[in-house]
C-alpha cells in the first residue's frame, strides 16, 4: 500500500519542509499547499471502495540495516504503524481531503502580501497529514499520537495578535488538550484489559467500572474535538477569532468528522454501549442540541453564531449514533458529513463578508444581496440546508435521525421509551435553527443598505468558486441523498438501511421544484405589474436609517424572556463554561497553599521536621 | 574504559582552578576551557553509552584493592544510571555555559562565574560516579556551595535574601545527610556503599536502619526539592541567573537529589515497601501542590521553579511505582516500565526545564522583566525565543509530538497495569493543570500586543544556539520510547535499578 504512505507522511513532510521555507516565499507556499491537497485528494478517492484490510507499514525495508541502532529504532516505531482501512476511515478520508482541497483553493487569497497568516500553509498540511493518519490508524497509540498533534496545529491556525484572539488560543489548546491527556487513561486501561493496541481486535463490554471509564474517557476525547456539551466551550471562541479558513478547516470541518469518526468507533467497533451510557448519550446530544442553538439565537457577532451552531448540529450526529442502529448511525454519519459541507461554507462565507466590509457584527450590516450576488446565493443555500428545509441534504439527514428516533422507540428500555422526548427537542432544535439563521441571512444581505457599503463589489473568483462548489454538492446531496449518497457512501460501513415510512429523496426534490414553479407562476399571474411601490415612512417622515429596524432587535426579546434572562446573564458570565468553572477551582487552591508559603524561613524550616517526623512516625 | 572514569571529576575541578589563575590574563580563556572541557565529557559519554555499559565498572583511587574482600580505597562507579545522568550534567551544562557567554556580559565577574559552574559540575559528577558514602556528602556539599554562591551572583537584595535561605535549608539538609552517613558508617563499619549493602544484607531490619533511611530522605528529597522539603526552591531557582537556573532545575535537583535517593534506596538498602510508599507519597505530594503552586504565579521563573516541584514528582511516582511493583513481586515488566517512564521523564524534565529557563533569561536579557503581566507581543520581535518556549512549553504539557507526552504516556500507562489508578488519574489531572500554566506563559508573553515602548532585538547566537539545540533534543528525544536509541540510553538505566542487589555484588567483584 504505497498510497497511504503518501496520504499521510507526504502532507506532514511537506509542511515541515514549508515551515523552512522563507516567509516572502508565501504565494511558491500556497500553491505547493494547493498540489499536496488536491494529490492527498486524488489519492483518498483511489482508496475508496478499496476492499477493507488492516495494513502494517514498516518504516524500514526488510533487508534494512538490521545491526545499527538507527534501523532498531526504526524497526520499533514500525510495531505501532498499523492503520485500518475500513469503509468508515474511507469514508472520512475522502471528506477530509474534499475539504482540505476546496479550503486550500479559498485560502489561496490570502496569498496577497499584507494578509499575514502567519505559518498557515505548513499547520495546514500537517493538520492534513495526521487527520488522514488519525482516521486510519489502528493502533490507539498511533491514533493518539496524530490526535494529539492536531490539537496542537489547531493552537497555530489561530492568529493571537489581540487580547481576544490570544485568550482563545490559549483556551482552546488547554481545552483539547485536557481532553487528550484524559483519553491517554482510556487508552492505557484498554491495555490494562486486553493487552492490545489494535482498535479492530477490540470489542469490549461496558459492564464493569473500568470498561465504563475506558469508554467515558474515549467519549470526552471525541466529544471536545467535535464540539459537543460540555466540553464544547472552545469552539464559539475560537470561531470567533480565528481567520475564517482556519474556522472552516478545523472546526467546522476536520475536526468534526475526526471527533464524529471516533465517537461512531468507539460507540459501535470498540466497546458495546449499555443502556445507561446510551441514555447519558442522548441526553447529552439533546442538551446540546438546545442549549447551542438558544445561545446562537442572541449573538451579535455573526462568526460566533456560526459556531454555536458547530456545537449544536453535533448533538444530531451524536443523536444519530447513539442510537446504534444502521439507520441511526447512518445518519448521524449523513450529518456530519453534512454539517461538514454547510458550516465550512458559511465560515467562508463569513470570511468574504468580514474581507469586503470588515465587520463581523450583524448589527452593522445589511442589504449585501444585491452586492454580493454568489455570496448571498451560497449562504442562502447553506443557510437552508442548515436549517433542515427540503431539498437541501442538511434536511435529508436529518429526516433520517428522525426515522431512526422513531425506529428506536420501538426498541425496549428507559431510553427508547423517551423517544418522543429526543424526537420533540430535536425537532425544536431545528425550527430554532431557521429561527437563528433567518437572523443570519436578513442581518447581512437582506434590509436597508449602508451608503458606506454602495461600492461594495464580490469577492473574486479563488473566493466565491470554493462556496458555490459546496453550495452545489449540499443540493446535490439532498436531492439524490436516498438514491445515491447513502447507499454509496454510508451503507457500507453500517449495514443494509430499512427506513420506516416512504423517503424518495429525488421524489420530494421534484414535488419542491413544482411546488416553487407553482408559486412563481401565480406570482407572475398575479398583480405583480400594478404594485405601487413608494418610499417608506414613519409618521409622515420619510425614514432615516437609524430609525429602521434592525432584525437582530427581534431576537432580543427572545435574551429579555423572564426565565431565560437570568441564564443568559449566567452564561455570558461562563458561569456554566467548563473551562472557567475548573479556572476557578485550581486558582482557588492555588490561594490556600500561596497564604501558606509566607516566605518565613523559620516556618520553612518547621515543615522539613515536620515532614521528618511524619515519616517517623508512619514507619517506626 | 576504567581509567577514563576519573576524568569527570578531574576536568571539571581543574577547569575551576585554572580559571581564575589563567582567565585573568587571558582574555576569553574561561568560556573557551569551559565550554570545550563540557563538550568533551558530552562526546565522552555518548562514547561509553554507545560501547555498552551492561556491567558497572569501579575505579579505584589510588589503585588500592581491597583487603580480605573489604573494600579500602574510594570507588568511582560507572554503570547505566551514573552514564544517564552524566550525560545530563555534561550536555546541559554545555549548552548552559554556551548561552552564557552573551548572557553574562551583563555581570562582571565572568571568571568567578565559570569557575563557580565547573566547580558545581565537578561536585555533581562527583555525586553521581561515587561509591562511597562520605565522598558522596563531600561531592555533595562541593556542588552545593558551589551553588549558593551562584544564586547569589548578581548580589542584589532578592539574589542575597534567596541564596541565605537556600543555604539555611540546604545546610539542614546536609546535616541530616551527615547524620544518616555517620550512622550508615556506625552501623556497617563501613563507607563503601556496595559493602554496606553487603553488610546490611546480612543483618535484620530493625528500628535503627529505618530512621538512618528517614534521615536520608529526608534530606536527598530537601535536595531534590519534594514536598514537604521544597520551600527553598522557587527563591533560589527564580534568582540566579538564568543559565545558572537552568542547571539547577535541570541537573542540579536530579544528580544531587533523585539520583542519590534511587542509588540508595535502589541499590544501597534493601528495597523495602514500607520506604517505596513513602517515595510514592511524596512523589504524589510534590506532582499534585508543585503544579497548584505554579499555576497563579505571575513571575516567570517562579512559575518554572514551581514547575520543576511537580515535574520531579512526575519522576518520583514513576520510580515509586516501580519500586513498590518490585517490593510486592508484582509483575516485573510494569515494574521496569515504571521505572523507565520515570527515567524517561528525568531526561526531558531536564532538557525541557532548561530550556524554558533559558527562555525566561532570553526574555529578561532583552525586556529587563520577569513579570508576565508586563510582557506581550515577543513573537515577532523574538521569533526563536518563542519559537523555542514554546516546543518546551507543548513538551512539559505532554502534547505530542514532544517528548513530554511520551514519557508522561509510558508513567500513565504503567499506573494503569500496577492499578495505581488513582496515581495515573492524579497525573493526568496535573498534566492538564500544567498545560493550563503553560498556556499561560505563552499568552502573556508572546501573543497580544507589547505592552511596553522599548526597542527590542533578538538575543545573540550563543543563546539562540543553546535554545535550539534544546528544542530540537525536545523532538528528537520522543525516540526514546522505540527500541534501538532506548537500549543504548535508557535501558541500561533501567537494569541498574530494576536488578538491585546487581550494582553491590559486580562493583565489589571487580567485574
Amino acid at each position: 500500500m504505497e498510497a497511504l504512505y503518501y496520504i499521510i507522511f507526504l502532507p506532514i513532510v511537506t509542511g515541515i519542509l514549508l515551515l523552512i521555507l522563507p516567509e516572502r516565499l508565501k504565494p511558491i507556499k500556497a500553491g505547493i499547499t494547493l498540489v499536496v491537497a488536491l494529490m492527498v485528494l486524488y489519492m483518498s478517492i483511489g482508496m475508496y471502495g478499496q476492499h477493507p484490510e488492516i495494513i502494517s507499514l514498516p518504516l524500514v525495508p526488510e533487508a534494512g540495516l538490521h545491526s545499527s541502532w538507527m534501523a532498531k529504532t526504526l524497526a520499533g516505531m514500525s510495531q505501532f504503524m498499523s492503520f485500518n482501512l475500513d469503509h468508515l476511515g474511507q469514508l472520512i478520508i475522502l471528506f477530509a481531503a474534499g475539504f482540505a482541497a476546496i479550503i486550500s483553493v479559498y485560502s489561496l487569497i490570502y496569498v496577497t502580501p499584507q494578509k499575514k497568516i502567519f505559518h498557515f500553509y505548513p499547520f495546514f498540511l500537517i493538520t492534513l497529514g495526521c487527520a488522514m493518519g488519525a482516521a486510519l490508524a489502528d493502533n490507539l497509540l498511533l491514533f493518539l499520537f496524530f490526535w494529539g498533534v492536531m490539537g496542537f496545529t489547531l493552537y497555530k491556525l489561530i492568529k493571537g495578535k489581540d487580547p481576544r484572539s490570544s485568550a482563545a488560543a490559549k483556551k482552546t489548546l488547554i481545552i483539547v488538550g485536557a481532553s487528550d491527556g484524559i483519553m491517554i487513561l482510556g487508552v492505557a486501561i484498554i491495555w490494562k484489559l486486553t493487552g492490545t493496541w489494535s482498535m479492530s481486535q477490540l470489542s469490549l463490554a461496558t459492564a464493569s467500572s473500568l470498561e465504563v471509564t475506558a469508554f467515558i474517557t474515549l467519549l470526552v476525547g471525541s466529544f471536545t474535538k467535535a464540539g459537543a456539551f460540555p466540553f464544547h466551550s472552545w469552539i464559539p471562541d475560537y470561531g470567533e477569532n480565528a481567520p475564517p479558513p482556519s474556522s472552516a478547516y478545523l472546526p467546522a470541518s476536520l475536526d468534526k468528522l475526526l471527533g464524529i469518526y471516533f465517537l461512531a468507533r468507539i460507540c459501535i467497533d470498540l466497546f458495546r454501549v449499555n443502556p445507561t451510557l446510551t441514555l447519558i448519550l442522548l441526553i447529552i446530544a439533546v442538551t446540546t442540541i438546545i442549549i447551542a442553538v438558544m445561545m446562537a439565537l442572541i449573538q451579535h457577532n455573526f462568526k460566533r453564531l456560526l459556531s454555536f451552531h458547530a456545537v449544536s448540529q453535533v448533538g444530531y450526529m451524536v443523536l444519530g449514533i447513539a442510537l446504534a442502529t444502521p439507520l441511526g448511525v447512518a445518519a448521524g454519519l449523513f450529518h456530519m458529513v453534512n454539517h461538514a459541507l454547510y458550516k465550512s461554507g458559511l465560515f467562508l462565507s463569513a470570511g468574504s463578508i468580514q474581507e469586503k466590509t470588515g465587520q463581523v457584527d450583524l448589527d452593522q450590516l445589511g442589504g449585501l444581496s444585491s452586492k454580493m450576488p454568489v455570496t448571498f446565493f451560497s449562504a442562502l443555500i447553506f443557510a437552508l440546508a442548515i436549517s433542515g428545509i427540503p431539498p437541501l441534504n442538511g434536511f435529508a439527514s436529518k429526516w433520517m435521525i428522525y426515522q431512526g428516533i422513531i425506529d428506536f422507540g420501538q426498541t425496549g428500555g428507559i431510553a427508547s421509551q423517551l423517544w418522543i422526548v429526543w424526537l420533540a427537542l430535536a425537532v425544536l432544535g431545528s425550527a430554532l435553527t431557521l429561527a437563528s439563521f433567518i437572523k443570519f441571512i436578513s442581518g447581512i444581505f437582506l434590509g436597508r443598505r449602508k451608503s458606506a457599503f454602495d461600492n461594495l463589489k464580490e469577492v473574486n473568483f479563488l473566493m466565491w468558486f470554493p462556496k458555490l462548489l459546496l453550495a452545489l454538492t449540499c443540493i446535490g446531496f439532498g436531492v439524490f441523498a436516498t438514491s445515491w449518497v447513502v447507499p454509496h457512501l454510508f451503507q457500507p460501513y453500517t449495514g443494509t438501511i430499512e427506513y420506516i415510512g416512504i423517503w424518495e429523496s429525488s421524489t420530494v426534490s421534484l414535488l419542491v421544484v413544482f411546488s416553487l414553479i407553482l408559486g412563481g407562476v401565480f406570482y407572475l399571474l398575479g398583480n405583480v405589474k400594478n404594485m405601487r411601490t413608494a418610499d417608506a415612512f414613519l409618521g409622515g417622515e420619510a425614514i432615516q436609517e437609524k430609525a429602521g429596524y434592525r432584525v437582530t432587535e427581534f431576537y432580543n426579546t427572545v435574551r429579555e424572556l423572564r426565565p431565560l434572562k437570568g441564564l443568559y446573564d449566567k452564561a455570558e458570565k461562563s458561569w456554566f463554561d467548563i473551562y472557567y468553572l475548573f479556572k476557578n477551582l485550581f486558582y482557588g487552591l492555588h490561594y490556600v497553599f500561596k497564604v501558606l508559603h509566607t516566605g518565613v524561613m523559620t516556618t520553612y524550616v518547621i515543615w522539613i521536621f515536620a515532614g521528618f517526623i511524619i515519616i517517623m512516625l508512619w514507619l517506626l | 574504559m576504567t581509567h577514563l572514569v576519573p576524568l569527570y571529576v578531574i576536568l571539571p575541578l581543574a577547569t575551576a582552578f585554572l580559571i581564575p589563575v589563567i582567565g585573568r590574563m587571558v582574555k576569553g580563556f574561561q568560556k573557551t576551557l569551559f565550554s570545550a572541557v563540557l563538550l568533551f565529557l558530552t562526546v565522552l559519554t555518548f562514547y561509553i553509552l554507545f560501547s555498552g555499559v551492561d556491567q558497572p565498572v569501579a575505579y579505584k583511587i589510588g589503585g588500592w584493592e581491597p583487603v580480605a574482600g573489604v573494600p579500602i580505597a574510594i570507588y568511582l562507579v560507572m554503570d547505566g544510571l551514573s552514564a544517564l545522568v552524566l550525560l545530563i550534567i555534561s550536555l546541559i551544562g554545555f549548552l548552559a555555559g554556551f548561552y552564557a557567554i552573551s548572557y553574562i556580559k551583563r555581570y562582571t565577574a565572568e571568571n568567578n562565574f565559570y569557575a563557580l559552574l565547573a566547580l558545581m559540575i565537578a561536585g555533581m559528577n562527583g555525586v553521581v560516579l561515587t561509591g562511597d558514602m562520605f565522598n558522596l556528602y563531600v561531592f555533595l556539599e562541593i556542588a552545593v556551595i558551589a551553588s549558593y554562591a551562584l544564586v547569589a551572583f548578581g548580589i542584589e537584595r532578592t539574589e542575597l535574601e534567596a541564596s541565605f535561605k537556600y543555604q539555611v535549608l540546604g545546610g539542614v539538609a546536609s546535616l541530616l545527610i551527615l547524620l544518616g552517613v555517620a550512622m550508615l558508617y556506625w552501623k556497617t563499619q563501613t563507607l563503601n556503599m556496595a559493602h554496606i549493602s553487603q553488610v546490611l544484607a546480612q543483618s535484620e531490619n530493625n528500628a535503627f536502619l529505618t530512621f538512618t533511611q528517614i534521615l536520608l530522605i529526608s534530606g536527598f528529597g530537601l535536595k531534590a526539592a519534594m514536598i514537604p522539603f521544597h520551600a527553598w526552591l522557587p527563591d533560589a531557582h527564580s534568582s540566579a541567573p538564568a543559565p545558572i537556573s537552568a542547571m539547577l532545575s535541570g541537573v542540579l535537583i536530579k544528580a544531587v537529589g533523585v539520583y542519590a535517593l534511587l542509588r540508595l534506596f535502589f541499590n544501597m538498602f534493601a528495597i523495602d515497601f514500607q520506604i517505596s510508599l513513602v517515595i510514592t507519597a511524596i512523589g504524589t505530594l510534590s506532582m499534585v501542590i508543585g503544579v497548584l503552586l505554579a499555576i497563579g504565579q505571575w513571575d516567570l521563573k517562579r512559575l518554572l521553579a514551581y514547575h520543576s516541584i511537580s515535574q520531579m514528582g512526575y519522576v518520583v511516582i514513576g520510580v515509586g511505582m516501580g519500586m513498590i511493583l518490585l517490593v510486592e513481586g508484582g509483575d516485573r515488566s510494569v515494574a521496569s516500565l515504571a521505572i523507565a517512564g520515570g527515567l524517561f521523564h528525568l531526561i526531558n524534565h531536564a532538557v525541557f526545564k532548561g530550556l524554558l529557563f533559558l527562555n525566561a533569561g532570553a526574555i529578561e536579557h532583552v525586556t529587563g522583566t520577569r513579570n508576565l503581566k508586563m510582557m506581550g507581543g515577543l513573537f515577532k520581535t523574538l521569533p526563536v525565543t518563542s519559537t523555542t518556549s514554546l516546543g518546551a512549553s507543548l513538551s512539559i504539557s505532554g502534547i505530542p509530538p514532544f517528548n513530554g507526552f511520551f514519557s508522561k504516556l509510558i508513567i500513565i500507562v504503567a499506573a494503569i497495569q500496577g492499578e495505581f489508578y488513582l496515581l495515573a488519574a492524579l497525573a493526568v489531572v496535573v498534566s492538564i493543570i500544567t498545560l493550563a500554566s503553560f498556556m499561560k506563559f505563552q499568552r502573556y508573553a508572546f501573543f497580544d500586543q507589547p505592552k511596553f515602548s522599548k526597542k527590542i532585538r533578538e538575543v545573540p547566537f550563543t543563546m539562540r544556539f543553546s535554545m535550539i539545540v534544546l528544542v530540537i533534543l525536545c523532538l528528537g528525544l520522543s525516540l526514546l520510547i522505540f527500541p534501538g536509541v532506548r537500549e543504548i540510553i535508557l535501558s541500561p538505566a533501567v537494569d541498574v535499578l530494576m536488578e538491585t542487589t546487581n550494582y553491590a555484588t559486580t562493583t565489589l567483584t571487580g567485574m
